[in-house]
């Protein structure tokens, strides 16, 4: 009965005592928050493919902000359907709805990448970067060798000669284009 | 996008699931009839054990957390899909209140050498095999109505100590009122 009474005050105080201690988060910029941060990079879980991000898409997947970190002009030439621009410098200063899913890209990954840095240290939790980018998106989703049928749901088609892509975006995906096949 | 199973994760594991089953067992949980006394109102058990398991936990990860220990980030939380998680619940009660035991239950029985355990386990992993055989044809149902990852700090709007601190109190409340159910149980009984 001693025990229980015990183990019972020690919850109590520790609950009462949580209320008032904050966010439970590390804190940005502290060494535990930085070692867990290299930890999420070691361990590959800060990306997805752009397979994933296409299965996200066309699931209509709650909270998924998919954000193009790339210039205007790239954006407007074609961008991965639902995504929204925002560039590095707002990016860390953008509000994230905490449950949000954020999936960042670039045109070939490393900018989007350095943003996944920025976001996570701010806090956002829930957050990955698209690998090898909108480069990865053309030749995997939109004009794989072989047509899915995630290629199909965004209007693409499999790579036998000419590319028709929707609106304008031609020419930009023949400048993307840098495997050769 | 999947947790990092290195080998010290695996017996880690296998640590944490031994304890378990020891924690289960010394509850007396291994024993159908104490389970069942859960859907009768006569024996608390259950609740209890699974109360304290939440809040235990639940401060732990809340102060390992805020003293730099450990980062919430990287604690898995299972998304919400609500229609099949509410249908799946539903039969998992059926179940649990059928056979008195839950999977986890099941194996600290049939390990204490219950013949009832072995059968429950028999029966979960034929029933894990068949909703994997069929998983394709249940797919669009599986992922239907999704949410994403819910967490109580998120959805009330409310900072995560006072939730911390609102689950310990309703935990507590439920102490209270789970002992004063038995007693009278154990009166009407007597």
């Amino acid at each position: 009965m001693r025990a229980r009474v015990i183990a019972a005050a020690i919850a109590a105080l520790l609950a009462i005592g949580a209320a008032f201690a904050g966010s439970p988060e590390p804190h940005a910029g502290s060494k535990a928050k930085i070692r867990a941060l290299a930890d999420e990079i070691e361990h590959e879980s800060d990306h997805v493919t752009a397979l994933e991000l296409a299965e996200w898409i066309r699931q209509r997947r709650p909270d998924l902000r998919v954000i193009d970190v790339r210039a205007d002009s790239e954006y407007a030439a074609y961008h991965i359907p639902t995504a929204e621009r925002i560039p590095l410098t707002t990016l860390a200063t953008a509000n994230f709805d905490p449950r949000s899913t954020v999936v960042l890209y670039s045109e070939g990954g490393a900018h989007a990448a350095q943003g996944w840095v920025l976001l996570r240290t701010a806090g956002v939790r829930n957050v990955f970067f698209l690998r090898g980018g909108i480069l990865d998106w053309m030749d995997d989703v939109m004009n794989p060798v072989v047509s899915s049928d995630l290629t199909r749901y965004f209007g693409g088609t499999a790579r036998t000669g000419a590319v028709p892509l929707p609106g304008g975006a031609t020419q930009v995906v023949a400048r993307m284009r840098r495997r050769s096949c | 996008m999947i947790a990092p199973f290195t080998d010290s994760s695996i017996i880690v594991a296998g640590i944490v699931g031994i304890g378990f089953g020891f924690a289960l067992e010394r509850a007396g949980l291994g024993s159908a009839p104490k389970l069942a006394g859960q859907f009768t109102l006569t024996d608390f058990t259950v609740f209890k054990v699974m109360f304290t398991a939440i809040v235990v936990a639940m401060l732990g990860a809340f102060w390992a957390s805020r003293l730099g220990l450990l980062d919430l980030a990287r604690v898995y939380v299972p998304e919400t899909f609500l229609a099949p998680q509410l249908i799946g619940g539903a039969v998992f009660g059926v179940g649990f209140a059928l056979a008195g035991l839950c999977p986890g239950t099941s194996c600290v029985s049939a390990a204490t050498g219950r013949g009832d355990g072995l059968a429950v386990v028999l029966g979960f992993l034929a029933g894990v095999a068949g909703t994997a055989a069929l998983l394709p044809m249940l797919q669009s149902f599986y992922l239907s109505t999704p949410r994403g990852t819910l967490l109580l700090p998120d959805v009330l709007g409310v900072p995560y100590g006072v939730v911390v601190l609102a689950v310990a109190a309703v935990a507590g409340a439920g102490f209270a009122v789970a002992e004063r159910i038995e007693a009278h149980a154990a009166r009407r009984r007597a």
